[in-house]
């Protein structure tokens, strides 16, 4: 593989509850790959992806972005998190700005361009994701995946070194999920660095290069998307077979 | 909420409006506009305008029995059986200019501008004319019934009786202007020069008056009765004889013109109507009247719209009659002409015009000083709540200000602290001996030295805080670096205000910190003295207005910051997550994303604050300042109208939050956002 973009070492929360969520979670993501993080509902999935950009303080553990450590008290963690872009289960857009205006925000506040070149980047992404001709309208009039498609479109303005997803696909209908996986999928091909937090096996086992199972806040199991058919430990067999039920 | 943000637009636009509304605003702002001012001072005419059913110049008036007859140009007659109030026609007498006229008893004669005269003994008798051939004749007069006398240029004096016309004409040769007699016996003729002419034999001979002063001309005369002779000249002089026979004349001197000899006016035309009230006319429109002999004379009111050139007064009695002039105008009177006083009464507040005439301004200054305290009490609360609900949702804790510090800088800042807790501790213990209070006991003896006792607990405080620094651990995990500074620093604010009632706030801010004159103070050393007028004196002329905004802007904003703060709290953490995730910061994710959410969702109850702001306004009448309650309350010493007044002022206060209600419904519409948040219909 090629150069490592993201490096988790031995990550720990306890949250301040004392329910340790995550315990010691390390693994890396190189340049142009896509790792989905896959288990169960509680295993720690979107904890170890807040650590990540910052969301939530780890408690131990180092995170380095391109080598570099980013979860010291020193660094500028507003400018580590305009590198690392996150899409939210539940879109997370702004519903009093118009696409347009969502899209732009970012790159207008925390890049510093005018409002013509953030538009000019804006109806770039938009068309990237499809959703060009939406552009002038308020995400309360939009779909839930045309909502998604946008949020992806809002993370990838900023022009990141990596993009977290977190459950993108959880809620929405399931004829809705397909033109989000298929943008995605679209991503994938292009080479960004991506880490997937998912519940969709198959999208992960198409799309992923690399799946890392947690349970109870540790990696069960880590391989190349082809352990989702040769499951190695049982644990990841059990949950397998507990969502193939699921989707029968 | 910023520039970036779409939807919120001005809540009042002219160019909005359709063309119905403009108009109708402008109609109003208009009539409002055009209201009269009254004052309670005015006086208005004495004198009725009556329809002459002509535009003839009108010159003589005469009262023949209960009738009264005008005559004019182009030998225009009319006559009215009712005192002037209404006139009717009369056939013309040809078409000559009829200038002069008299009556005696049953008689009555009109001369006419080419010298003939006509005589009628009765309403229903024919026209008598009678042709004297002279040319220049200037007034007639009748002593006796069969006896007249005419006057006119070069002084010639003509006597027609026994039906033949005698030549009176003296040695005196100057223009003659009117004749007048008292009876059948006694005349006067009056002409320039000074000349003045009298008769004691019915006009058969006629002697000269020596006049007060000989340049002027004299116009006209009124011979009243054996004492009272009054003539005038056309520059203004008043001058009168109180000799029998009119052997002395003498110039008045006029006590309302200053005691000049002249009204300063022209006159034409005097009649004496009682023993002291005497009528002018004058070209010009003047029509004056005086009460006592010509000491003081009064220029009368006109009637709205007449100003023409007076020419002749017919007066019935004393009070009752009328004046002719030029362009057919005849007014009537009741009261001599006299102006009729409708001010100084004492008002009757029980008749309500009469209540709002005197508290309309009262209610306006009341009105215009409530909305002033509220918009900017408004503007100022809202500002504050907005900075409270900041703080009290900022997530800066001790231990997010002190993470950038060591462990031993904070360590060593705990040392110092502790030393100077100590020492507070120490001093304020050492003043406790000088009050005979030895020991611990006394601690909380309510009598001694409040400073020692502040200097002993702060110490306390102070020493219990620096042990956390002094013992803080590397992760910073004590109690002390949970604390949010910013938001314990909003909570005390909001909870001291909203749990002391507003009518002490304002009595202490006012009359204990006295804010209102220290601003005060503070701008009229940087902009100078406000005056007591203009933009200045509106700003901080009045320092109960000062302290007045501030109460209710302290006041208001601590409401408003919990209403803020829910607001802030219905927006989902994850629109705080994403915005933060792009890398904004906390600063300018609350003002681009989060504070133009909550203004909106927060709208309706802000509005309720407002609406409260206004209503507690009428508190700050308690630190003397003039808004609408206390306005009402002045009135209600005045006037005793209790019902009324506290009506108005209620209805003074709807129309405020009224409208208030009214424009935030209106923001609500206007900055309404497709699909964010239940607000039914489309």
């Amino acid at each position: 593989m090629g150069d490592v973009v993201l490096s988790i070492r031995d990550l720990h929360k306890i949250y301040p509850g004392g329910v340790h969520a995550v315990r010691g979670v390390s693994f890396d993501v190189s340049k142009g790959e896509s790792v989905a993080v896959i288990g169960s509902s509680g295993s720690g999935k979107s904890t170890v992806l807040r650590c990540i950009n910052r969301l939530i303080e780890p408690t131990e553990g180092a995170i380095e972005l391109r080598g570099e450590q980013i979860n010291t008290p020193g660094a500028n963690v507003n400018e580590v998190r305009s590198r690392i872009g996150m899409v939210f289960q539940s879109f997370e857009l702004f519903s009093h700005l118009k696409v347009l205006d969502n899209v732009t925000l970012g790159l207008r506040h925390v890049r510093g361009m005018s409002k013509s070149e953030a538009e000019a980047v804006a109806l770039e992404v938009l068309e990237r994701v499809d959703m060009l001709e939406r552009s002038e309208a308020y995400p309360g009039n939009l779909s839930g995946g045309q909502k998604q498609r946008v949020a992806i479109a809002r993370a990838l303005a900023m022009k990141p070194e990596v993009i977290l997803f977190d459950e993108p696909t959880s809620a929405l209908d399931p004829e809705l999920i397909g033109s989000v996986l298929e943008t995605i999928r679209g991503l994938a091909d292009e080479g960004m660095t991506m880490v997937i937090v998912t519940h969709e096996i198959n999208f992960a086992r198409d799309v992923a290069d690399r799946i890392v199972y947690l349970d109870k806040g540790k990696v069960a199991e880590e391989g190349p998307s082809s352990i989702i058919n040769q499951p190695k430990t049982e644990r990841l067999q059990k949950f397998l077979s507990s969502m193939h039920e699921e989707n029968v | 909420m910023n520039s970036a943000s779409p939807g919120i637009e001005r809540i009042f636009s002219w160019s909005s409006l359709d063309p119905k509304s403009r108009v109708v605003l402008l109609v109003s702002i208009l009539l409002i506009c055009s209201i009269p001012h009254s004052s309670g001072q005015e006086t208005i005419t004495g004198w009725n305008e009556a329809e002459s059913w002509t535009e003839n110049d009108l010159n003589a008036a005469v009262i023949h029995g209960e009738i009264v007859w005008v005559f004019g140009d182009f030998g225009t007659v009319r006559f009215s059986e009712d005192s002037g109030a209404t006139w009717q026609n009369h056939t013309n007498l040809g078409d000559v200019h009829l200038i002069s006229a008299d009556s005696y008893e049953n008689s009555m004669a009109v001369l006419s501008s080419d010298g003939i005269i006509y005589m009628k003994d009765s309403f229903e008798s024919e026209w008598i004319t009678i042709d004297s051939s002279q040319t220049g004749m200037k007034s007639i007069a009748l002593a006796g019934e069969e006896s007249l006398i005419i006057v006119g240029n070069e002084g010639a004096i003509w006597h027609y009786t026994g039906q033949t016309w005698w030549n009176r004409t003296t040695s005196f040769t100057e223009n003659l202007h009117d004749v007048d007699f008292n009876g059948d016996e006694d005349g006067l003729a009056v002409g320039n020069g000074g000349t003045i002419l009298a008769t004691d034999n019915g006009g058969t001979t006629w002697d000269y008056r020596e006049a007060p002063d000989p340049e002027s001309s004299i116009v006209s005369v009124s011979y009243f009765n054996t004492y009272r002779m009054f003539a005038i000249s056309n520059s203004g002089q008043i001058i009168y004889s109180t000799s029998p026979g009119g052997f002395e004349w003498q110039l008045r001197e006029i006590e309302s013109a200053g005691y000049n000899t002249t009204l300063a006016t022209n006159l034409s035309s005097i009649d004496v109507v009682s023993s002291s009230r005497i009528l002018f006319t004058g070209p010009d429109g003047y029509l004056g009247l005086s009460l006592d002999q010509g000491l003081n004379v009064e220029r009368n009111i006109l009637p709205v719209g007449v100003n023409p050139s007076f020419n002749d007064h017919a007066m019935f009695d004393y009070v009752v009659g009328i004046v002719v002039g030029d362009s057919g105008v005849i007014l009537f009177t009741d009261r001599a002409g006299e102006n009729e006083d409708i001010g100084f009464q004492i008002p009757d507040y029980n008749n309500f015009g009469e209540f709002v005439e005197y508290a309309d301004e009262m209610l306006l200054a009341g009105f215009i000083a409530t909305v002033k305290i509220v918009i900017f009490g408004i503007m100022f609360g809202f500002v504050i709540g907005v900075i409270l609900a900041m703080l009290k949702t900022a997530p800066t804790s001790f231990k997010n200000l002190l993470e950038r510090f060591s462990t031993s800088q904070i360590k060593g800042f705990g040392a110092i602290c502790s030393v100077f807790a100590l020492w507070l501790i120490y001093s304020g213990m050492s003043r406790f001996p000088e009050l005979q209070l030895n020991g611990i006991e006394y601690i909380f003896t309510p009598v001694g030295d409040p400073r020692g006792f502040a200097m002993f607990g702060l110490g306390i405080a102070i020493f219990v805080i620096s042990i956390q620094f002094i013992f803080a651990d590397e992760k910073l995990t004590g109690p002390l670096f949970k604390i949010r500074p910013l938001n314990s620093l909003a909570t005390v604010y909001t909870d001291f205000f909203r749990n002391t009632p507003l009518i002490v706030q304002f009595m202490f801010i006012h009359f204990g910190l006295r804010l209102g004159m220290r601003i005060q103070q503070v701008l009229e050393g940087t902009l100078g003295d406000p005056g007591i007028d203009g933009l200045d004196y509106f700003f901080y002329g009045d320092r109960t207005f000062l302290s007045a905004i501030f109460t209710l802007g302290l006041n208001s904003g601590a409401y408003q910051c919990e209403t803020i703060r829910g607001a802030i709290a219905a927006i989902p953490t994850g629109q705080m997550e994403a915005w933060r995730s792009i890398g904004l910061t906390y600063m300018g994710t609350m003002r681009l994303v989060i504070m133009p959410q909550a203004i909106r969702i927060c709208i309706p109850p802000i509005g309720n604050e407002m609406v409260n702001l206004v209503l507690n306004s009428s508190l700050a009448m308690v630190i003397g300042y003039s808004e609408l309650s206390r306005q009402g309350k002045l009135m209600i010493a005045t006037t005793f109208q209790i019902f009324s007044a506290w009506g108005l002022v209620m209805v003074s206060y709807f129309v405020v939050t009224w409208t208030l209600a009214l424009l935030l419904r209106r923001l609500e519409e206007k900055t309404k956002i497709p699909g964010l948040g239940i607000s039914g219909g489309a």
